[in-house]
C-alpha cells in the first residue's frame, strides 16, 4: 500500500510539471537569477537583477541596443540635441515619442520626466544613490507650446551627458502626485535641500504617499510604461512578468530593437547554486542559464547528451581583471620595480586556467574591441621572469642570500617583499595570487597572500594596507572617465594605487571633457601609453560572459553587456511562438 | 514542573537577549561597508559614483538610524577615559524597545520589517527541519536497535558492521556534498532523473501539494543523512552497554524475548545519550538548512541569514541570532524535560 502512495505522489508531481511544460513552453521564457532583486523601486536599484526587472516595467529616454552596442532612443523620439552654454553648462533637448502612453492611455509628457527627476532629488526618500548620480542635472525647461519637448540643463560639459541624462526610468506623475505639488519646486531647489526628511508639509506628504505605496515590493502601485507588468513575486523564489496585451510600442513600425517585447511571459527563477541551475536546464525546468562559471560551462558543453539540446555562447565582457600597485609604498615607488613585478603575472596561462581561454587579453583599460580608442601599438603584458630580474637590477635592487635589497641605501635596507590583497570569495583572485606567488618565490621575492572579506578590503585598500591588489573592474564601452581610478582627486577613496601625476590628471580631465572622436582618440592613446610605462596597474584580461540556453530559444542576442543577453527579444523556434513581425 | 518550565523559558529568553545584544553592539561598532554595499557596487568605473558623495552617505546613515550613538554610553575618544551619557537616544535602546513591542527592526537592504520576513522564511524551514528531525529520530531509533543487535541480530552480523561503517562514513561527509550527491543521483538526466532540480515556480498561482512534497524529498533526506550518525551511533553504543548489564542478564534468564528485552528494558535506560544528541539536533538542523536551502533553492531562514550576513544586513543577522539562540536554548530545556521523563531518578533543579 505504501508503495502505491509513493507512486501516486510521484505521478501527481511529475504530471503537473510536464503538463505545464507542454502548454506553456511556447509562451514562457524561464531565466536563472542567482539572487533576488530585493527591491523594485526605481529610486533604489540595488543590483543588476533589479535593473533588469525595472527595464521590463519602465522605459527610459534612451536604452542600450545590445545588437549594435549603442544607446538609442526609447521613450525619446531621437537622440538629444546638445548645446554648450558658456564653459560650464550643457543643455540637452529631448522630444518624447508621440505614441508613448501610460497603461490608462494618458500620454507620456515632459511633465512626467520633470516629476521623475524631482522625485529622484526629493529629500526623505530612499534615493541617496540616484540623488548623487543625477545631481549634475540642475534644471528642466518645459516647452509650453510642445508638451512632449523639454530641455535638461546640466552642470559641466561632458560627452557622457548624452547617455547619463537618458538613463533612468520615467515615472507617471499622476500616480504619486495627482495634485502636482512637486511642480512648485525647481529641480535645483530640491537638489540643494539636505537629504533628510523635510519639514515642508507638501514634500513630507509626498514622501508619505511614496512610503505607503511601497513600490519597492509593489511595483504595480507605480506602474511604468514598459512592456511588462509584474504578475507574481515570491521573494527568493521567482518573479513572473507578463506582457501587456496592448502596449504603446506595438503601434510603432518598424519596432525599434529596444522596444521589442516578444515573450508573453518572462519568469526569473532564483537558483543560488550553479549545479542545481545546470541540472534544471538539462531537465527543461529552465531555458536560460547566464553567468556560467568556466567549469560548469565546460561540463555542459562536453556532455554528449546536452550538446543536442542546448546552445552555448561565450563573449568577452567589459569586466576587467586587473592588479594594482600601491605606488606610495617605498619599495614600489619606482616604475621600473612595478614593471618588473608586472612581468610575474602570466595573463595567458591565467586566462586558460580560470576561463578556459575565453575572454580577451588587453594592454590597457580600454576594451580591445573598441578599435577607435584602444591603443593597439602597446604590447600585451607577458610573463617574463628574466626581464623581471633585469628590470629589478636596473631599478637598483640586488639579490642576496636573504632576498632582494636596494643596492644603495642610506638607511636600513627594506627588502623586496610583497603583500597581495584580494577578495576572499572569488577563486579567480586566489588563482592569480597563487600564480604570482609561485613566480615571485622562484626569484626569491617573498609574497604574502591576504584574501580579505569584501567590505574590509575596501577599507584596507583605502588605508594603503597592501602592496598589490587584485580586483575586477566593471566598465562599459562608453566609459572613458578614469577619474575614479587614477586621478589625484580620488585618492584614497577609489584611487587605491595612489598614483597620480600632473600629466595624467590633465589627460584624465581632458578625456572626460572631449567629445570630438579624433581628439579623444589621441588623448586616450597617449593616456594608455603613459599608464603602461608607469605601470600603476596591470590589466590582465577582460572576463567572458557565458550563457547556455535551450536550443529552440532564439534571438537572445548574447553580448558582453550586462546581463549578457536581451530577454525581451527572445523567441521560441516552435509552432505557436509569436512571430517577430507581429510585434 | 510548570514552575521549572517557566524558569527555563525565562533563562532561555535572558540568554538569547544577552547573545543578541552582544551581536548587535559588535555589529554596530565594527560595522564597515554598510554604506558602500548600499551606495555602490564597488567595482564600477563610474563618473559620478555615489560612494564618493559624503552627503549621500550622511543621508543614508540618517535614514538607517546609524548616525545615532550605538549605546547609552560611549567613550569620548579612543585615548580618553571619560564617558558620555546619551540617554535613550541610542541605537540599542531603539532596538530593545522595538523588541519588547515585538518588532525585530527593518532590513537595510529592502527596508522591509524583519518579523514578516522571518515568518515567511520559517514557512519553508519549519516543515523542512521538522520533517527531518522526526524522520532522523525515528530512523536513528530503528538503526540503533538494529546495530545493537535487534531481533534479526543473528542474520545481520555482517550487515550491522556494514551499516556501522556507512554511518561512520556519513559522519565525515560535509552537508553540501551530501546535497550535491543526492542532486546528481535523483535529479540528473544521466542518473535516476526522478525528482525536480527546481520546480516550484512552474505554477505561480498555487503550489501543487505533490510538487511541493517532491521538492522537499531531497532537502529532508540530506538533513536526515547529515544528523543520522550523531543520533544513531551513540544510541547503539548505549544500547550495547545496557545489554551487558546484570538486569538484562536476569531478564534474559527469565525468558524475556530478545526484541522485548531491547525495547522495553534496554532502550529506556539507553535514551539519555539520544536526548543529549537531540538537544544539539535543532541547531545542527538549522546550520544544515543554510547549505540545503541554497543548494535546493528554498527561501528559508538559513538562506536568509547567510545572504544577510554576506550583504552586511545587520538587523536581519541580529534577528537571526536571536531566533537561533532561542532555538538552541529551548532545545536544551526540552532535553532536560525529556531526561526527567525518561529517568524518574533525575530531579529538575530550580
Amino acid at each position: 500500500m505504501k508503495y502505491v502512495w509513493i507512486c501516486l505522489l510521484l505521478a501527481i508531481g511529475s504530471s503537473a510539471c510536464s503538463q505545464l511544460d507542454k502548454h506553456q513552453k511556447h509562451k514562457i521564457v524561464r531565466i536563472r537569477w542567482v539572487r533576488d532583486p530585493e527591491n523594485l523601486s526605481p529610486l533604489v536599484q540595488p543590483n543588476q537583477n533589479a535593473v533588469d526587472a525595472l527595464n521590463l516595467l519602465h522605459c527610459s529616454l534612451l536604452q542600450l541596443d545590445v545588437a549594435t552596442g549603442t544607446h538609442v532612443p526609447a521613450l525619446a523620439d531621437s537622440l538629444p540635441s546638445v548645446h554648450l552654454v558658456g564653459d560650464s553648462l550643457t543643455e540637452l533637448s529631448y522630444q518624447l515619442r508621440r505614441a508613448a502612453t501610460w497603461d490608462n492611455g494618458r500620454p507620456v509628457l515632459a511633465t512626467d520626466v520633470a516629476f521623475t527627476l524631482k522625485l529622484y532629488q526629493c529629500p526623505g526618500l530612499p534615493n541617496e544613490r540616484a540623488r548623487a548620480q543625477l545631481s549634475f542635472i540642475r534644471a528642466i525647461k518645459l516647452d509650453t507650446a510642445a508638451p512632449r519637448r523639454f530641455t535638461l540643463v546640466c552642470r559641466g560639459q561632458a560627452p557622457d551627458f548624452r547617455l547619463e541624462t537618458g538613463d533612468f526610468p520615467v515615472l507617471p506623475e499622476t500616480t504619486l502626485d495627482a495634485k502636482h505639488t512637486l511642480r512648485r519646486y525647481s529641480l535645483a531647489q530640491l537638489a540643494n535641500l539636505p537629504g533628510l526628511p523635510s519639514r515642508d508639509t507638501a514634500l513630507s506628504a509626498l514622501v508619505s504617499r511614496y512610503q505607503h505605496a511601497d513600490p519597492s515590493h509593489h511595483p504595480e502601485r507605480l506602474p511604468g510604461c514598459g512592456a511588462y507588468r509584474l504578475r507574481a513575486w515570491e521573494i527568493d523564489r521567482f518573479l513572473t512578468f507578463v506582457r501587456k496585451p496592448h502596449w504603446w510600442a506595438d503601434t510603432l513600425r518598424p519596432t525599434p530593437f529596444v522596444l521589442q517585447a516578444r515573450p508573453r511571459q518572462l519568469t526569473y527563477l532564483i537558483i543560488p547554486d550553479e549545479t542545481s541551475a545546470a541540472l534544471a536546464l538539462r531537465r527543461h525546468e529552465l531555458d536560460v542559464l547566464p553567468q556560467l562559471t568556466a567549469r560548469a560551462f565546460k561540463h555542459l558543453r562536453e556532455d554528449d547528451s546536452t550538446k543536442q539540446e542546448l546552445s552555448f555562447y561565450s563573449l568577452a565582457s567589459y569586466e576587467l581583471l586587473m592588479a594594482g600597485f600601491n605606488t606610495r609604498q617605498p619599495i614600489l615607488r619606482d616604475s621600473l620595480t612595478r614593471q618588473a613585478l608586472a612581468r610575474l603575472f602570466d595573463p595567458a596561462k591565467l586566462l586558460q586556467a580560470t576561463q578556459l581561454g575565453q575572454g580577451l587579453r588587453t594592454a590597457s583599460l580600454v576594451h580591445p574591441g573598441n578599435r577607435r580608442y584602444y591603443n593597439d601599438s602597446l604590447a600585451l603584458p607577458i610573463y617574463d621572469p628574466r626581464q623581471t630580474v633585469s628590470l629589478l637590477k636596473q631599478a637598483g635592487w640586488q639579490r642576496q642570500a636573504t632576498g632582494w635589497v636596494p643596492a644603495k641605501s642610506k638607511h636600513t635596507p627594506q627588502p623586496l617583499k610583497i603583500r597581495m590583497r584580494y577578495r576572499a570569495d572569488d577563486a579567480v583572485f586566489a588563482t592569480v595570487g597563487l600564480q604570482f606567488k609561485s613566480a615571485a618565490t622562484a626569484l626569491g621575492i617573498p609574497v604574502e597572500l591576504l584574501p580579505t572579506e569584501a567590505s574590509s578590503l575596501t577599507t584596507a585598500l583605502q588605508e594603503g594596507d597592501f602592496d598589490i591588489y587584485v580586483r575586477k573592474l566593471s566598465s562599459t564601452p562608453f566609459a572613458f572617465d578614469f577619474t575614479m581610478l587614477l586621478h589625484s582627486r580620488a585618492i584614497p577613496k577609489s584611487n587605491f594605487t595612489k598614483f597620480s601625476t600632473r600629466t595624467t590628471d590633465r589627460l584624465i580631465d581632458a578625456i572626460a571633457a572631449t567629445g570630438a572622436p579624433a581628439q579623444k582618440r589621441k588623448l586616450l592613446r597617449r593616456f594608455q601609453t603613459i599608464i603602461q610605462q608607469q605601470t600603476p596597474l596591470v590589466p590582465l584580461f577582460f572576463l567572458p560572459y557565458r550563457l547556455a540556453t535551450a536550443r529552440e530559444l532564439q534571438h537572445l542576442y548574447p553580448s558582453g553587456y550586462k546581463p549578457g543577453y536581451y530577454a525581451a527579444a527572445a523567441t521560441w523556434n516552435i509552432a505557436g511562438s509569436i512571430p517577430a513581425a507581429a510585434q | 514542573m510548570r514552575r521549572w518550565l517557566l524558569l527555563q523559558l525565562g533563562r532561555a529568553g535572558l540568554a538569547a537577549w544577552a547573545t543578541a545584544s552582544l551581536v548587535f553592539i559588535l555589529s554596530r561598532l565594527l560595522a564597515v561597508g554598510t554604506e558602500d554595499a548600499m551606495l555602490s557596487s564597488g567595482n564600477d568605473l563610474q563618473v559620478r559614483t555615489a560612494s564618493t558623495s559624503a552627503v549621500a552617505r550622511q543621508a543614508l546613515r540618517q535614514r538607517l538610524g546609524l548616525d545615532e550613538p550605538v549605546f547609552y554610553v560611549t567613550r569620548i575618544s579612543r585615548n580618553s577615559a571619560s564617558w558620555r551619557w546619551h540617554g535613550t537616544h541610542n541605537q540599542y535602546h531603539h532596538w530593545l524597545a522595538g523588541l519588547l513591542h515585538g518588532q525585530l527592526g527593518w532590513s537595510y537592504r529592502d527596508g522591509q520589517p524583519i518579523g514578516p520576513k522571518l515568518r515567511t522564511a520559517l514557512v519553508y524551514t519549519l516543515p523542512l527541519a521538522g520533517l527531518a528531525a522526526v524522520a532522523a529520530t525515528l530512523v536513528a531509533l530503528a538503526l540503533g536497535l538494529v546495530l545493537a543487535g535487534g531481533p534479526l541480530a543473528a542474520s545481520l552480523t555482517s550487515g550491522r558492521a556494514a551499516l556501522h561503517l556507512v554511518l561512520s562514513s556519513l559522519q565525515g561527509i560535509p552537508v553540501f556534498m551530501l546535497a550535491l550527491g543526492l542532486l546528481f543521483l535523483f535529479a540528473n538526466p544521466d542518473a535516476l532523473d526522478l525528482l525536480p532540480a527546481y520546480s516550484l515556480a512552474d505554477n505561480p498561482d498555487g503550489l501543487l501539494l505533490g510538487a511541493y512534497l517532491l521538492q522537499l524529498i531531497m532537502p529532508v533526506l540530506t538533513l536526515v543523512l547529515a544528523v543520522l550518525p550523531e543520533l544513531a551511533l551513540p544510541l547503539a553504543a548505549a544500547l550495547r552497554h545496557e545489554l551487558r548489564a546484570d538486569y538484562v542478564t536476569t531478564a534474559r534468564a527469565k525468558g524475556v524475548p530478545a526484541a522485548s528485552l531491547l525495547r522495553r528494558h534496554a532502550l529506556p535506560n539507553a535514551l539519555p545519550p539520544l536526548l543529549t544528541s537531540f538537544a544539539s539536533l535543532l541547531p545542527s538542523l538549522l546550520a544544515g538548512t543554510v547549505v540545503v536551502e541554497s543548494v535546493f533553492s528554498l527561501p528559508g531562514v538559513g538562506r536568509l541569514l547567510a545572504e544577510a550576513a554576506a550583504a552586511h544586513d545587520y538587523p536581519v543577522v541580529v534577528a537571526g541570532v536571536l531566533v537561533t539562540a532561542g532555538v538552541r536554548l529551548l532545545g536544551l530545556a526540552l532535553a532536560d524535560a525529556l531526561y526527567a521523563l525518561a529517568d524518574p531518578r533525575i530531579r529538575l533543579a530550580l
